[in-house]
């Protein structure tokens, strides 16, 4: 069988879906969701005869430009990527056929999300890194036009800008790694970019670049992941991007956009453990401030999807930590990013699809402080959000428990492995994350579903049919049952899970987490938050505002930054441009001035002409010619 | 072979539309179209998988004794930019709404054929005398149908180029003599035997400074390169849209044909300051003009500026490239350089035309120009702006689209030179995306600006033009190879390291 031409299947199937389903959209609106599904479906079912009919890595390559190749690699991470990539997107675009059921512009929005998984799939299977950025650079399109898609809100046309412009950073960032990469393999490969390349020729990577260029390539890529993925400064974006409708938050989350950032460290692995433990450090550092950072973010906001979102930077700072952490688990570090990645974007996806169904019931009203009391309205899909808010929070026995606790685990051993201070940084913001995931998911979900309704809509709620939530039932299950699989998952990955750990420290991320939970039933279970008066508290404030991150890019950068020196630079062109035309002015002035020696007066040219002969004659003999 | 008699028939035919009358415009868009599928079949056979550099030389000689000929010869560069400028000369005529006159319609035509003729002279002088054609159509046609301000704009166009082709004039006859001088007394105007660096090499250094000098005014002024671009904004706002296209899309094509097909076989001479300043310049312009582009105020405007940003990556491309060659990098690094800037020049042309054809569509539609004025046309719309954010998308550079493959191209291969000022580059690609990306927000999305009343979206035909342009730039980002693989065999063969 060949396995390359199924992979090539798997991201083409939905990007022929993608003007397919626009055009069968244009006259049959229906058909446009089915097309789109399908044409998933393809891809799910390639994969799973990927996994099943893998043997030796695949990898096909062709000639794109001058010594850029593209083509397929498939190895057990992309099978396994790809798997869960599709899954997951087909379980969202089957709820979008529901969800999307009354847009006038479905055919629009279907055809975009299948371009938009296309994307997701290409990239994963990608063989050249170029390739990689190409298909890195679609999913980045194809998120600014579906948080865009009710183009008419002004919210959603700034967020998409906003989504646009600030990854783009990262993926500037991408772009330079790629021009250092390439000009100092260039001379010595014939194909520098090629991944399968880059990753068993690692030695002969590091002997060419040396360690410091090596190190700088590796932070450029990382700058790509820290944008992609929103992490830590780069995160902004991600919480405006609600603005899109849910299903696409629950793409973007779960399955097709910021799960790539991830993917490229996991992808090109090799190059991070050869730079050093520096390199490595900073992932680590960078993922777990970002999870604790999001997660005090998360306490606050009352929109809905806003929390889940910082949920998502939080988790993707799990990962990215875990990635961190090779000096102690070694190449299963990338098992441990891998599996937390899956089994988030299982819980991930089903919480958005579920907080879906709460927004179409309740007209688009967001703000948990209004809801209340819904666990008793729309009981089916309310513990479907129990079930992902456990998985979230890591409780046991979900897989988030196994995914999650098994990296703060990692971390402590990180720690005890090296004397520095600094080493001890990730264990702490991880843990204390543990006990942050906890209280702000659970503050969403007791306002969300205990007390009385707070709101008219909220209490005529009611679950839709059974038939809408049947997508998520395969995700629940998934994310209650995923954890015991979590050996095999890692061992299909090539690595292995033997870290041992003092029982207090594997159990304190739960203990925290419970107690997470316990507080805020304390606050938000009951109805003590209504008593509650932070607005004049500084730390409130401070937190409320995103610690001032947001207006530290969109004000201070972007509107007291870059637009005053763009209108300083635009005033100065302006002087400049008439400048130059005063300048032509004063040459015509000349011109005019000369003009009136030609008088047509044959008495002035003859005395002209004496004049400049003795003036001639003058110098020639000052110069001693005569 | 046949190329002198197309050339010749081309050029017959642009002068004969001034007769034309009333149906001046069927009769153009038929000759330019003809001769778009004559030139891209002609050059398809040509070139198509060959590694050629250069076609065959034809000459009718005028004054050989004295090395005037009138000769043309093709090369891989200037195939691709013929058929490219024909397309947008094409498109510019297409896009005209038939209310002009015959004039109108012949000046465009003999400034297709003066630029085509640019294009595949091999002779210094004659390429001159085509520098000059095409800008001669090109005044007038700002002066005449330009709507504000076209007198002084037109002059200011005219007297800023002009001064360029002068001194590029006097940088020819300066060649000229020397070559005279060098043989003892044979004369040559031929841009092989001129553009030779075994010539420069003897060259006094003061004279070849001076050579390289006046070439290098000429070709930034052309381009534009801060600080001699401010012919340009003024132009292209003036310009009614056809005009503006036929100046953006195609004869943006000369200054960067100047560097990649007259100085690129002499690059191993040219003096390393000379290349510093252009890397400089280069940077300059991009932050420079990406800056003032995001305060303009007319879509228009804006769109002129970033046209003349796009270009600094040309002037940077070639710099470096040519320090590279100098310093002895592998060419691994320098053929990318140089074919990333070709591929720049190339599909600028196509962009800028597609993005000032949907203007001229929005602008139609609307009758507004300005940002401030419009607003979430995307509902009025949706054909017209979709259009125009595939323009402004594929001019950002996102990958997928013609523009990334060269700037990716300029990026990976002056690395090795250039180092981290790169970041500058990097900088104004950032504030590049970001005025595109705002000025999409503020113009096609966000609530409908209800001033506008009614506005009615494209027509098919309008469709059909942008469809094409939308395909050929995805096509260019796509499947690269072919069109790049022309650019880097021609820049290793006429580059003797």
């Amino acid at each position: 069988m060949d396995l390359a031409l199924i992979a090539w299947f798997v991201f083409l199937s939905p990007l022929i879906a993608f003007p397919l389903s626009y055009f069968a959209g244009l006259k049959w609106k229906n058909w446009s969701g089915i097309i789109a599904s399908s044409s998933i479906a393809v891809s799910l079912i390639l994969s799973f005869i990927l996994y099943l009919y893998y043997s030796v890595p695949v990898h096909s390559s062709y000639n794109w430009f001058y010594s850029f190749n593209y083509g397929i690699f498939v190895d057990h991470l992309s099978i396994a990527m790809v798997m869960m990539v599709s899954f997951v997107s087909l379980m969202i675009h089957l709820f979008a056929i529901y969800y999307m059921g009354k847009d006038p512009n479905r055919h629009v929005y279907f055809a975009e999300t299948s371009l938009f998984t296309a994307g997701m799939l290409g990239l994963v299977l990608s063989s050249n890194l170029l390739e990689f950025f190409l298909f890195w650079e679609l999913v980045g399109l194809c998120s600014y036009l579906l948080i865009g898609f009710w183009f008419f809100k002004p919210n959603a046309a700034s967020a998409a800008k906003k989504a646009f412009i600030v990854t783009r950073v990262g993926d500037m960032s991408f772009v330079i790694g790629l021009a250092v990469l390439y000009s100092s393999l260039s001379p010595l490969t014939a194909n520098p970019l090629s991944i399968p390349f880059l990753i068993n020729n690692m030695p002969f990577v590091l002997s060419v670049l040396g360690s410091g260029k090596l190190a700088l390539v590796s932070i450029l890529f990382l700058g790509g992941a820290i944008g992609k993925s929103s992490q830590f400064p780069l995160h902004v974006w991600i919480p405006d991007a609600m603005e899109g409708p849910t299903t696409v938050s629950a793409l973007i989350h779960a399955a097709t956009m910021v799960t790539a950032g991830i993917y490229l460290v996991a992808r090109i692995y090799p190059l991070y453990y050869y730079s050093g433990p520096d390199v490595l450090y900073t992932l680590a550092i960078i993922g777990s401030f970002t999870a604790i950072f999001a997660g005090i973010l998360g306490l606050v906001v009352n929109d809905i999807k806003r929390i889940l979102a910082y949920s998502t930077i939080s988790q993707l700072g799990y990962m990215l930590s875990a990635l961190g952490l090779f000096s102690v688990i070694g190449l299963s570090a990338v098992g441990y990013a891998m599996f937390h990645l899956f089994v988030h974007a299982f819980f991930k996806a089903m919480l958005f699809m579920g907080a879906g169904v709460i927004l179409l019931t309740l007209m688009e009203l967001r703000d948990v402080k209004r809801m209340g009391g819904l666990w008793k309205r729309m009981p089916i899909t309310v513990s479907i959000i129990f079930i992902g808010a456990l998985a979230l929070s890591a409780i046991y026995p979900t897989a988030g428990y196994f995914s999650k606790d098994e990296i703060i685990s990692a971390a402590y051993v990180y720690m005890t492995s090296s004397g520095a201070w600094y080493y001890a940084l990730p264990w702490i913001f991880l843990t204390v994350g543990a006990f942050l995931t906890a209280a702000y998911t659970f503050r969403m979900f007791f306002l969300v579903a205990l007390g009385k309704p707070r709101s008219e809509l909220a209490d005529h709620a009611k679950d839709p049919s059974i038939l809408v939530l049947l997508p998520l039932i395969p995700l629940a299950i998934l994310s209650i049952i995923y954890g015991f699989f979590r050996g095999d998952f890692l061992s299909y990955l090539g690595g292995s899970n033997n870290l041992y750990v003092p029982l207090y420290i594997k159990y304190l991320p739960l203990t925290l987490a419970l107690l997470g939970i316990l507080v805020t039933y304390l606050i938000y279970g009951r109805e003590t938050w209504m008593h509650m008066d932070l607005s004049k508290s500084r730390v409130y404030s401070l937190v409320k505002n995103k610690f001032y991150m947001d207006k530290l890019f969109t004000g201070s950068v972007a509107e007291r930054g870059i637009l005053p020196i763009s209108g300083k630079f635009a005033s100065f062109e302006n002087s400049y441009n008439t400048d130059v035309e005063k300048l032509g002015r004063h040459a015509l002035d000349l011109g005019t001035a000369m003009r009136k020696l030609q008088s047509g007066v044959i008495e002035s040219y003859f005395a002209l002409i004496i004049l400049g002969s003795a003036v001639v004659f003058i110098i020639a003999l000052i110069v001693g010619v005569i | 072979m046949l190329m002198m008699e197309l050339y010749i028939a081309l050029f017959l035919l642009s002068v004969v539309t001034f007769l034309s009358g009333k149906n001046a415009k069927v009769y153009s868009l038929a000759v330019s179209g003809a001769f778009l599928l004559i030139f891209l079949f002609y050059f398809s056979y040509r070139y198509w998988g060959l590694s050629a550099v250069h076609g065959t030389l034809q000459t009718i000689p005028i004054s050989p004794a004295y090395g005037f000929n009138f000769s043309l010869q093709s090369s891989g560069l200037s195939a691709v930019l013929v058929v490219i400028a024909t397309f947008v000369i094409f498109a510019a005529i297409f896009v005209s709404s038939g209310n002009y006159s015959q004039v109108f319609y012949g000046l465009i035509m003999l400034t297709m054929s003066g630029l085509i003729g640019l294009l595949l002279s091999a002779n210094l002088l004659f390429f001159y005398i085509f520098w000059e054609v095409v800008l001669v159509p090109v005044y007038f046609l700002i002066g005449l149908y330009g709507n504000r301000r076209s007198d002084t704009v037109s002059l200011k166009f005219f007297v800023y180029t002009h001064i360029g082709s002068v001194l590029m004039l006097l940088s020819f006859f300066s060649l000229y003599t020397y070559y005279f001088y060098e043989t003892n007394g044979s004369f040559s105007m031929s841009i092989s035997s001129l553009m030779n660096p075994a010539l420069f090499e003897t060259m006094p250094v003061f004279w070849r400074g001076f050579v390289f000098f006046g070439l290098f005014v000429a070709f930034l002024v052309k381009l534009p390169s801060f600080p001699l671009h401010s012919w340009l904004p003024d132009s292209y706002e003036t310009a009614p849209y056809p005009v503006t296209i036929v100046l953006a899309g195609a004869l943006s094509i000369m200054g960067g044909y100047g560097f990649f097909g007259i100085l690129l076989p002499v690059v191993k001479v040219i003096p390393q300051g000379f290349l510093l300043a252009l890397i400089v310049l280069g940077i300059i312009s991009l932050i420079y003009f990406s800056l003032s582009a995001m305060s303009q105020l007319s879509m228009k405007r804006m769109m002129a500026y970033a046209s003349a940003a796009a270009m600094g990556f040309v002037t940077i491309s070639f710099g470096s490239g040519a320090i590279e060659l100098q310093n002895s990098f592998s060419p691994s690094l320098y053929n990318l350089a140089f074919a990333g800037g070709m591929y720049q020049v190339l599909v600028h042309g196509l962009i800028m035309a597609m993005i000032f054809s949907s203007l001229y569509y929005v602008t139609k539609s609307t009758g507004k120009e300005m940002i401030g004025s419009l607003g979430g046309i995307f509902r009025g719309a949706p054909v017209i702006s979709s259009f125009l954010l595939v323009g402004l998308l594929a001019s950002l550079g996102l990958p997928g689209m013609a523009g990334f493959v060269a700037e990716f191209s300029v990026l990976a291969g002056i690395y090795g030179e250039i180092g981290m000022w790169i970041l500058l580059i990097i900088f104004a690609m950032l504030i590049t995306a970001s005025y595109h990306i705002w000025m999409a927000q503020r113009t096609l999305f966000g609530p409908y600006n209800e001033v506008l009343g009614n506005i009615h979206d494209a027509g098919a035909s309008s469709s059909a033009i942008l469809t094409v342009m939308m395909l050929a730039i995805i096509f260019l980002g796509v499947f690269p190879h072919s069109v790049f693989e022309l650019f880097t065999n021609y820049a290793s063969g006429v580059v003797i390291p």
